[in-house]
């Protein structure tokens, strides 16, 4: 399994605060300190924004500038164009990471622009999927395979831009200057711990283009001073319609969409993807869901606040000439769609438990709901078990003890 | 192999016109059968039929029960009620046909929708009528 978040054991001081937000129930305490069962993570970083002591940290990558590649690629996040101060000349942030040790940047916000294209077609080509669920956050994605899996067939069979920019920026490196495969290091500068996982563990069977996560804020300090530099040149801007994709709502702004719902949030996600599988939202046409609160711009790897960050990228777009663009690459969208780069097929996750029968299964639930009844019902994590329902379930698979309950164990002292 | 036995029934009391709770029975009848290990393709068509029958019993009666019975090779919807009736079934197996008030309409239910939809996800729909109330009998195999 490769693992994206990091648990530091000495920091953690078992205070169950992880616990009870993860949206997958992955997190049980043992012995005072948490555990992360891999098998049902998503990889949101919910454990990490909540952790009051910082045990848990994204996995910390090898710098870019220790990988041998003939030629590196960067591709910054949409989110980057947030994190600077308002009134940053932000066409000399592309120039300012080519000197990072970059040989070429190709901005996500250009792939954005093109999957927003592909996204509107998709929807006006099919009329009997409704509503598709976007795929670009991948943490979203995961919580669909792991707890909505019905809904599968709902979500848009597009790659994320990150994805695309990786494809071309490739292809087209490899082109110009007759390279292979193995002599391009294509590296992703992200706002989140999920995309990283995308990377290690793609949603599809194909292998991700991209080579290396690097975490944005990890070089940030480096980039900043770059940016400020007064001999730094303006490069390219970003694609406005692009940046969009940082803020939540803006895939669907960009793509031109009216009848859409973007949510925002794990929780608020749950609650619509229950709607979803109730039957209900089949006259809306895309949900576009990111599991960070605000969109990509509240992912753990930001610097800035996701709320400002948001009101920084507004003002760009609004103040920002689109001439100064160095992108040719939506021409060419028709041929591109054609082609199928923007195909994702998307496996589903086979399931590693023995299936019982419906009559053993039965057996086992209500077995499961007699513990229920025997607890307290105040789901207060103080056992280990984020609820009385999941502790019940790990007794019956002989995980956790009945008297791991520390309200049981103090009725039991006062008798 | 006897397929026929009932395994197990969950059974729900519904209250006419209760719309606070609406949604729960129906709600509980999912996480049920996720916590079961249905197949999710199934659940779905559960957690649609059981929600509208559900929905059907606040809105046109007086209040009813709705039970979900699980068998080996088929999961059974039954919604009986106490109430008017339906007085033309086939009128009201009619897409957009709807007899919900406008009070009903604003909640945001009532859209003509119900039995129509119940009956699409199964693979039986029985429906029986009288002016003493309704019962509907749904089945979709495993």
């Amino acid at each position: 399994m490769n693992f994206s978040i990091m648990f530091d054991k000495e920091k953690c001081k078992g205070c169950t605060n992880c616990m009870k937000r993860c949206p997958t129930q992955a997190i049980r305490l043992k012995e005072s300190k948490a555990f992360i069962d891999g098998t049902k993570c998503i990889h949101c970083g919910e454990c990490i924004k909540i952790c009051p002591h910082e045990a848990y940290s994204a996995q910390s990558v090898e710098s870019h500038k220790e990988k041998n590649y003939k030629y590196k690629i960067a591709i910054p996040s949409t989110t980057i164009y947030g994190q600077f101060p308002k009134g940053t000349e932000i066409c000399k942030v592309q120039n300012a990471i080519l000197k990072l040790g970059f040989d070429y940047v190709y901005d996500e916000s250009w792939a954005s622009e093109l999957v927003s294209k592909a996204i509107k077609k998709r929807i006006e080509e099919n009329k009997n999927i409704r509503p598709f669920i976007s795929t670009n956050c991948p943490s979203t994605v995961r919580l669909i395979k792991i707890r909505y899996p019905s809904l599968m067939e709902h979500l848009i069979s597009l790659e994320a831009p990150m994805e695309i920019a990786a494809k071309v920026a490739r292809q087209r490196a490899k082109q110009l200057f007759d390279l292979e495969d193995k002599d391009i290091g294509v590296f992703y500068i992200s706002p989140c711990p999920a995309k990283l996982l995308a990377v290690t563990d793609p949603i599809g069977p194909n292998k991700s283009n991209i080579n290396w996560v690097v975490p944005l804020n990890t070089i940030y300090g480096d980039l900043y001073r770059e940016v400020k530099k007064e001999n730094n040149l303006c490069y390219s801007n970003p694609s406005l319609k692009g940046i969009k994709w940082a803020v939540s709502g803006g895939q669907s702004e960009s793509a031109e969409l009216i009848n859409y719902i973007a949510v925002n949030g794990m929780e608020n996600i749950i609650d619509i993807f229950d709607e979803i599988e109730n039957g209900k939202l089949s006259d809306v046409d895309f949900v576009e869901t990111l599991a960070c609160v605000g969109g990509c711009v509240g992912g753990t790897f930001n610097i800035e606040n996701p709320f400002i960050a948001s009101n920084t990228l507004k003002y760009i777009i609004y103040n920002t000439n689109e001439d100064t663009l160095l992108n040719d690459d939506l021409d060419k969208f028709d041929e591109l769609y054609n082609e199928g780069i923007f195909d994702l097929t998307i496996t589903e996750d086979k399931d590693q438990k023995d299936k019982l029968s419906i009559k053993d299964a039965v057996k086992r639930f209500e077995k499961i709901k007699e513990i229920v009844a025997l607890l307290p019902g105040l789901d207060c994590g103080s056992c280990g078990a984020p609820t009385c329902f999941a502790h019940a379930e790990d007794i019956y698979e002989n995980e956790a003890k009945l008297y791991d309950c520390v309200v049981l164990r103090a009725k039991s002292k006062e008798n | 192999m006897v397929f026929d036995s009932l395994i197990k029934r969950y059974s729900y009391t519904i209250i006419g016109n209760d719309f606070t709770t609406a949604g729960k029975s129906s709600s509980d009848i999912k996480s049920n059968l996720k916590a079961i290990g249905i197949d999710a393709k199934i659940i779905r068509k559960i957690a649609i039929i059981s929600y509208e029958a559900e929905i059907n019993i606040i809105i046109h009666s007086l209040g009813g029960q709705l039970h979900c019975d699980l068998y080996e090779d088929k999961i059974v919807i039954t919604s009986e009620d106490i109430g008017p009736g339906i007085p033309d079934i086939e009128m009201a197996m009619t897409e957009g046909f709807s007899t919900a008030s406008d009070n009903v309409r604003e909640l945001g239910f009532g859209a003509g929708m119900g039995l129509p939809n119940m009956k699409r996800y199964s693979d039986d729909f029985e429906i029986s009528s009288s002016s003493k109330g309704t019962i509907i009998i749904i089945t979709v195999l495993i």
